[in-house]
């Protein structure tokens, strides 16, 4: 079996165009196989042959495949020649959106988090709002791929969705219509400024500057707080994941040594592990890192890497849960490509992310996540067919930390007030309870 | 999109079933597009089976194309799968029920727009307006109507369970035995000196059920009688050959219908025979947003004939047949495929114009949002001419309250009393 030296997770993949072309022939060697593939042709060619007008045959074998795949689970797809053609510009460089990472979720497309200092993020677009439509136009029999390609374009061009928002008591009961426009999605840069003598960093997705970016913020944060500083907040919260190489490489930043992450494929000889060289650019200093429902894929990566290795406090509430590795695998000449589920993976104790997500060691609420049941909260073992996780042992059950009801709406500084991160700065300071988890330079 | 739970509108068949199986030799050498898109199957189908995270089933994998490669088409083409297509063999053979729900789906959520009177559903209270979170367990957010619709049939007897939320309170849990539901058969009144018939669905007891309800109302009503308002909102279709009879107790001759394949010559046309059993009074059909596929071949028909004047909101616009072609003798499951338009007389097809009343009347207020035909993703596109423009709709006084304006504006019609242009319908 051919492999590619590189996965991509997240929305935003990695890509191997250095692929040779298999041999045509297709190379199902047994008696199912044949079997299926025969029912396949002879659907085909019954639609081919009875549709009411004749369709072209490029175009069912697209809309089959792309159903092959979407099948199976919620983040393999199908991208055609032009969808692929066009994945391959996008990720060379920024693009016009509205900046949301999204996923499919019963005919709907769902929003899993926006993306800081977007349109959609200025706009109040949530994690778990659902869109219904496009421009007017349903988004009901639309793939993934339709959908996102809808939501991009040029600049300033305008586009209105039709929003639903079940879970908020405040929100609106029936769809509402948000019209934005678009703007260069930059890929996400790492912010960082300083809380008093904590640094606060903020990492909004995984590209390939990411790693350099926490390097830098590290290093201007040490130069801005002196001899003093007591330590960092990393902030993951809607972090929807990106380049596996920078997750391996923020983790190893903090970690001198032992596994950061393992990828396990299909064939034990699929597995691959990724280990931490010495040296903490953080000079073992405490780090708590804030995670939220909207944290995924690469994101769980560090949290979970840096939880295993008791490097980090993970504070706030349990994150996404997608630790499957997706890999792109073009068909050929004009035959687009797969984004196919190949992969899991496994954080360095062995347990794997999928469907379980990553349990914070504080659980700290941001003080509106109890308003949104079930149905509306995304999270991965909501998603239908979702890759089943394998069963963990349960945590002891945790209490929730509220805002307390006297909590101010708004910080001193005009901004939304941050309970998350507010109980992480007063841990810091040893001004709550102390750490359950002493953070040690790595094991 | 408003459609009677009970009924498939794609269960306007009985065109084409008899297609022959035509098997395609896979594996040959890519010579020609067919083949090598084909093989281009073939390619991705080996990638899956070697690549993907766990070991598929092969059978899944075709499942997959195959439901994918149908649902594409329209917004009526789909796959049923061996265990779908088993299930539905099943059901059609033996006791089927439901609960009495009047559903509609509009931007995926589930809604009822009338628990049917007499059913469970009704004697469990479930209100007009409710919104159907998940049934059995499974939340509808997103769900096509046929998926919802379907999944509240099931063998008489057996529960289903729903979580409904009514306005901003938190859903709450019902459990319902599902009952033989007879809406399928037609209501009427007299409304003083007119026939009122109601058709909710098209089966095989509509049209013994029109000819005795129509011999009753002549009974009741007497030589006064002047004319029938019959009543085809928010039906949603059902048996062609029903829809046909229909059109035929109205109609002395000509065509009633034409159903159209992809050749030339797969035209199947249907002929009324002599006899009204109105005696030509006076016809008013009534149709809105949720008249659709069987209904909208009778509106059709005797809107082109002008031997009834159409009355209500634009209909549905499904101008569209499915044919249901099982796979290797149903082992494979089975396609139901849109093989067919159907036209009306004058050679209209419905397709996403539907039919536009004679006489536009609005719902008044209160009146549900319909979801229509053009509304739906991958829907087949409109053919022919453009529709008459629909023209603007009379709406009911500001202040006076209606029970049912359009049917007033019907029974007014009837009574020359409402004052409307030249209501001769110009279709023929």
């Amino acid at each position: 079996m051919k492999r590619f030296a590189f996965v991509g997770l997240g929305m935003v993949v990695g890509f191997i165009a250095a692929l040779g072309l298999l041999p045509a022939a297709h190379g199902a060697n047994d008696m199912s196989a044949y079997r299926q593939l025969d029912l396949f042709s002879d659907a085909f060619e019954r639609v081919r042959a009875n549709y009411v007008r004749p369709v072209d045959d490029g175009e069912l074998i697209n809309a089959a495949i792309e159903g092959m795949v979407s099948n199976l689970d919620p983040h393999s797809s199908y991208m055609d020649a032009k969808a692929f053609a066009d994945m391959q510009i996008q990720t060379k460089g920024s693009f016009g959106g509205i900046g949301i990472e999204v996923t499919m979720e019963n005919g709907l497309v769902k929003v899993i988090s926006p993306i800081d200092n977007t349109p959609a993020a200025k706009a109040g677009l949530k994690a778990g709002d659902y869109i219904a439509a496009i421009n007017g136009a349903s988004v009901q029999g639309m793939n993934l791929n339709d959908a996102i390609d809808k939501m991009r374009g040029p600049a300033g061009s305008k586009i209105t969705l039709t929003i639903l928002r079940t879970g908020d008591k405040t929100a609106p009961k029936k769809p509402f219509d948000v019209t934005l426009a678009r703007a260069v999605v930059a890929v996400d840069e790492v912010r960082w400024h300083r809380e008093g003598d904590i640094g606060y960093i903020r990492m909004p997705g995984f590209n390939e500057n990411t790693a350099s970016g926490l390097e830098n913020a590290v290093r201007d944060l040490k130069r801005q707080i002196g001899p003093g500083l007591k330590g960092y907040v990393l902030d993951l919260r809607n972090n929807p994941g990106g380049l596996l190489d920078q997750a391996v490489q923020v983790s190893d930043d903090m970690l001198i040594s032992g596994e950061v992450v393992s990828t396990r494929g299909r064939h034990a000889d699929d597995t691959q592990r990724y280990d931490a060289h010495p040296g903490d650019i953080t000079d073992g200093k405490p780090v708590i890192v804030l995670v939220n429902a909207g944290t995924a894929s690469a994101s769980e990566i560090v949290a979970g890497a840096l939880q295993d290795h008791h490097r980090a406090t993970i504070l706030g509430m349990t994150s996404f849960g997608k630790g499957s590795v997706q890999t792109i695998i073009p068909l050929g000449e004009g035959g687009g490509a797969l984004r196919l589920t190949t992969a899991r993976y496994y954080t360095p104790s062995g347990h794997s992310i999928q469907a379980q997500g990553i349990v914070p060691d504080i659980m700290v609420a941001a003080g509106d996540e109890d308003d949104i049941p079930k149905i509306a909260r995304p999270s991965e073992a909501d998603l239908p067919g979702h890759l089943a996780g394998e069963p963990v042992k349960p945590k002891a059950n945790q209490t929730i930390i509220r805002p307390p009801a006297t909590a101010p709406k708004t910080a001193a500084d005009g901004k939304p007030f941050d309970f998350q991160l507010t109980y992480a700065l007063d841990m810091l300071h040893g001004k709550v309870a102390a750490l359950p988890v002493a953070p040690s330079a790595a094991n | 999109m408003n459609r009677l739970f009970l009924v498939a509108l794609g269960a306007v068949a009985g065109f084409g079933l008899a297609l022959a199986a035509s098997h395609f030799a896979y594996g040959a050498i890519p010579l020609f597009s067919t083949e090598s898109q084909l093989a281009r199957f073939g390619v991705a189908f080996d990638r899956v089976r070697e690549n993907y995270l766990d070991k598929p089933e092969d059978r899944t994998l075709v499942e997959g194309a195959i439901g994918g490669m149908l649902s594409n088409l329209d917004a009526h083409s789909s796959y049923f799968d061996p265990r779908t297509y088993e299930a539905m063999e099943t059901k059609a053979a033996g006791a089927y029920g439901g609960v009495g729900l009047v559903l509609t789906v509009k931007d995926g959520i589930a809604k009822v727009i009338s628990p049917i009177d007499g059913t469970p559903a009704s004697r469990a209270g479930i209100k007009p307006e409710d919104i159907l979170v998940s049934i059995d367990g499974v939340a509808m957010k997103g769900h096509t109507l046929d998926d919802v619709s379907s999944r509240m049939r099931g063998t008489i007897g057996t529960d289903v369970a729903l979580s409904i939320a009514r306005g901003a309170a938190k859903p709450f849990d019902l459990k319902l035995t599902r009952e033989s539901i007879e809406v399928e058969r037609l209501t009427y009144h007299r409304e003083g000196d007119v026939g009122y018939i109601k058709i909710v669905a098209f089966s095989d007891r509509t049209d013994p059920d029109l000819r005795l309800a129509v011999a009753a109302l002549k009974r009741q009503i007497g030589p006064a009688l002047k004319g029938f308002v019959v009543d085809l909102r928010n039906n949603g279709g059902g048996v062609l050959q029903a829809s046909i009879d229909v059109s035929d107790d109205f109609l002395n001759e000509g065509e009633i219908v034409s159903v159209r394949g992809r050749n030339p010559q797969n035209i199947e046309r249907y002929d009324a025979h002599y006899g009204d059993i109105a005696e030509g009074k006076p016809v008013v059909l009534l149709i809105n947003g949720g008249t659709a596929s069987a209904s909208e071949i009778v509106a059709g028909a005797l809107q082109d004939h002008r031997r009834a004047t159409v009355l209500g909101s634009l209909s549905f616009g499904k101008g569209s047949v499915q044919s249901i072609m099982p796979l290797d003798n149903g082992a494979g499951g089975a396609l139901h495929m849109t093989t067919a338009r159907y036209y009306t007389p004058a050679g209209r097809s419905i397709q996403v114009t539907g039919i536009v009343p004679d006489i536009v009347v609005s719902g008044g207020p209160g009146a549900p949002d319909y979801e229509r035909e053009v509304e739906l993703p991958h829907h087949l596109l409109a053919e022919g001419p453009a529709a008459k423009p629909l023209g603007k709709a009379i709406e009911p006084e500001a202040g006076r309250a209606y029970d049912d304006f359009q049917l007033s504006m019907a029974l007014a019609f009837l009574h020359k009393t409402l004052a409307v242009r030249a209501a001769a319908p110009d279709h023929a």
